[in-house]
């Protein structure tokens, strides 16, 4: 069950879209970061259930941060949120193991799907625990 | 509809494509270029009718109108045209094989502001174009005989003297005057004096390559640059033309007229530091052949 | 990055959501272009400034190099949103752009003279970037703009003059400006996008509108 979402942007418009595109009926919470670093330090304080990464950020950018988050839990789960969507972008963003990637501006139906998708991999790993 | 009837009436063509580039308006401008009717093409691929415009320029202007909704312009100037139309006109004495073509590629917004079409218009530029040649042909050449001009001329010396220079190629240059051309318009009149200029511009470039630039320098002065040429080859040639003026008969009305030629020739070497010493050596070299008698070549030292 | 100046103009708010909204345009931009030109392009986060006409020759020659050696390719744009695109290349990349368009296929002018061809390269290669930078701007904006054939300017600062005369001197223009780069290229120039200040006001609502979709 997802119950915590972590926003890392450092664009506090770009944080308000996805907040406001999240579904409101789940019951979620949700927190924000405003740079890589600022979001690597919330994700161990808080150890939420997905976290939405942006790409170009001042201090750690998304790639740094995506890549550290990884290492201090390798079962989280990061979804990049980008404009960049050229297939060599998203490829580089892929290795780094983000769990998927969404285009900016994310759509509420595609924000809901990505979810239901994480969902079903926490379960899968609840199962095989 | 009052603004549809524009459409068939305007004279330019008009063409709608959908997304997959299938004709969905054809106008009665095409029809008549193309010959081809609005009931035969419309439903149908463009390409199956312009195979030639499958291709890279083509569909990339296309996909980009569709993409970002901007326009793309297909100029003339790169492209000549976009629907091979013939051209039967001929304007200002030049003959196009097909219709230049000047041609706007844009989007259509459907009523969600979705592109669902995208148009093609096309203008008819071959009078312009006609019109640009005629321009740059008169400014270029030389209004009397056709062949360049010195405004042509010395820019085109320079950078063959430095490309040549860069490169350590030969480079020669001949400068040949009339002799007495005065005493022929004297003797047959003006009229004889502009016929001998022609006939004798006409005569060297038969003897010339066309890489070759020949160009009217003065009132009876020309100048031949020969690009990869060394100086033995160059005078090899001035002294063709020289043997072949001598022994022609210029004919005017009932009018014969025979003359000579001066030449001076001349060729790029390490001591010619610019463009304008190597013109003065052929010249110094062709006013030596004057002051030694005249209907000879003389070679630079 | 936003210049204090812009502050005059702009809320705080205003000038985060047109920040936002310029990241996602010229973003998304990128994805489109590798489309229509199969090309791997990287833009950077584009920065945003707010001018007073009158400094506004002094911004373009100091950006710009306009001393001959840049290759500067110029189109206006109209609409809710108006204004002018300038791409800037620096010279000498000519033949390099003219790769990107691969046109193998284009034999039917191989005869034409090679500055006529570069020429008609850079002013393609302008008309697609810029389309699509103003493009995406404009689609996310809820509108959508018309252009005028891109031109080709020469490189002296006297040209740059009439990019300053479709601006009332006694207003201000939003300068947008990104850099790009040609990956497999190795091409970098940047994009400037002026908009006048009749947009200003147009803009202010439209990004009201657009964070409203967010509530």
């Amino acid at each position: 069950m997802i119950n915590k979402i972590l926003i890392v942007d450092d664009s506090p418009v770009a944080r308000r879209m996805l907040r406001t595109s999240i579904p409101k009926d789940k019951g979620y919470e949700i927190f924000e970061a405003s740079n890589g670093q600022d979001g690597v330090e919330k994700y161990q304080e808080l150890k939420p259930d997905v976290v939405f990464m942006d790409l170009t950020m001042p201090v750690l950018d998304g790639y740094q941060a995506t890549a550290k988050i990884r290492e201090l839990d390798k079962n989280a789960t990061v979804i990049v949120t980008t404009a960049d969507i050229q297939p060599k972008s998203i490829a580089s963003v892929m290795e780094l193991g983000a769990f998927t990637l969404l285009k900016k501006p994310a759509k509420a139906e595609s924000i809901k799907e990505a979810l239901s998708k994480v969902e079903m991999k926490l379960k899968k790993l609840r199962e095989n625990k | 509809m009052i603004v549809s009837q524009i459409f068939d009436m305007l004279d330019a063509g008009i063409v709608i494509l959908d997304r997959d580039l299938v004709v969905f308006k054809w106008n009665r401008w095409m029809s008549t270029h193309s010959k081809i009717s609005s009931e035969e093409i419309v439903g149908k691929p463009l390409f199956e009718f312009y195979p030639e415009l499958n291709k890279s320029w083509f569909l990339r202007n296309c996909k980009s109108v569709l993409t970002f909704g901007n326009f793309a312009f297909i100029s003339q100037k790169l492209h000549k045209y976009c629907f091979p139309f013939k051209s039967y006109y001929n304007t200002l004495g030049y003959r196009f094989d097909y219709m230049q073509q000047s041609c706007t590629v844009g989007p259509l917004r459907d009523e969600n502001n979705e592109i669902t079409y995208i148009y093609i218009t096309v203008q008819d530029v071959t009078e312009i174009v006609a019109y640009e040649q005629k321009l740059i042909e008169m400014n270029i050449k030389d209004g009397l005989t056709g062949v360049y001009n010195r405004r042509f001329f010395e820019p085109r010396l320079e950078e063959e003297f430095q490309r040549h220079r860069r490169y350590n190629r030969a480079l020669s240059l001949i400068m040949l005057d009339i002799d007495h051309f005065k005493r022929i318009n004297d003797n047959y009149g003006h009229q004889a004096g502009d016929f001998i200029l022609k006939a004798l511009t006409a005569l060297v470039e038969k003897k010339i390559r066309i890489v070759d630039i020949f160009a009217r320098y003065g009132g009876e002065e020309f100048c031949c640059l020969l690009p990869e040429t060394s100086i033995d080859s160059a005078k090899v040639v001035a002294e063709n033309i020289r043997k072949q003026v001598q022994d022609e008969l210029f004919q005017f009305k009932d009018m014969e007229i025979k003359l000579t030629v001066s030449q001076g020739v001349a060729a790029l070497s390490k001591d010619i530091e610019n463009a304008e010493s190597l013109l003065k050596k052929a010249d110094d070299a062709l006013y030596s052949a004057k002051n030694t008698g005249r209907n000879k070549v003389v070679t630079a030292k | 990055m936003m210049t204090p100046e812009a502050l005059d103009v702009f809320s705080d708010e205003e000038k985060d959501i047109l920040q936002e909204i310029m990241n996602i345009a010229f973003g998304n931009a990128t994805a489109d272009l590798a489309d229509v030109v199969d090309i791997y392009v990287k833009l950077s986060v584009p920065s945003v400034q707010v001018i007073g006409i009158g400094d506004l020759p002094e911004y373009l020659k100091t950006t710009i190099k306009t001393d001959g050696t840049s290759n500067i390719i110029e189109q206006k744009f109209w609409g809710n949103f108006k204004g002018s695109g300038l791409l800037v290349f620096p010279g000498g990349t000519e033949r390099d752009l003219m790769a990107i368009l691969e046109d193998q296929d284009r034999e039917e002018v191989a005869s034409t003279q090679m500055a006529t061809l570069e020429k008609g390269g850079l002013l393609e290669i302008g008309n697609i970037l810029i389309g699509a930078c103003v493009g995406k701007v404009s689609e996310l904006l809820d509108t959508f703009v018309t252009y005028s054939p891109p031109q080709v300017l020469q490189g002296d600062t006297h040209n740059c003059n009439f990019i300053v005369e479709q601006f009332d001197p006694s207003q201000t223009a939003i300068v947008m400006k990104t850099l790009f780069t040609f990956k497999e290229k190795d091409i970098n120039g940047f994009l400037l996008i002026l908009t006048n200040h009749e947009s200003i006001g147009w803009l202010r609502k439209a990004l009201k509108n657009f964070m409203d979709s967010y509530e």
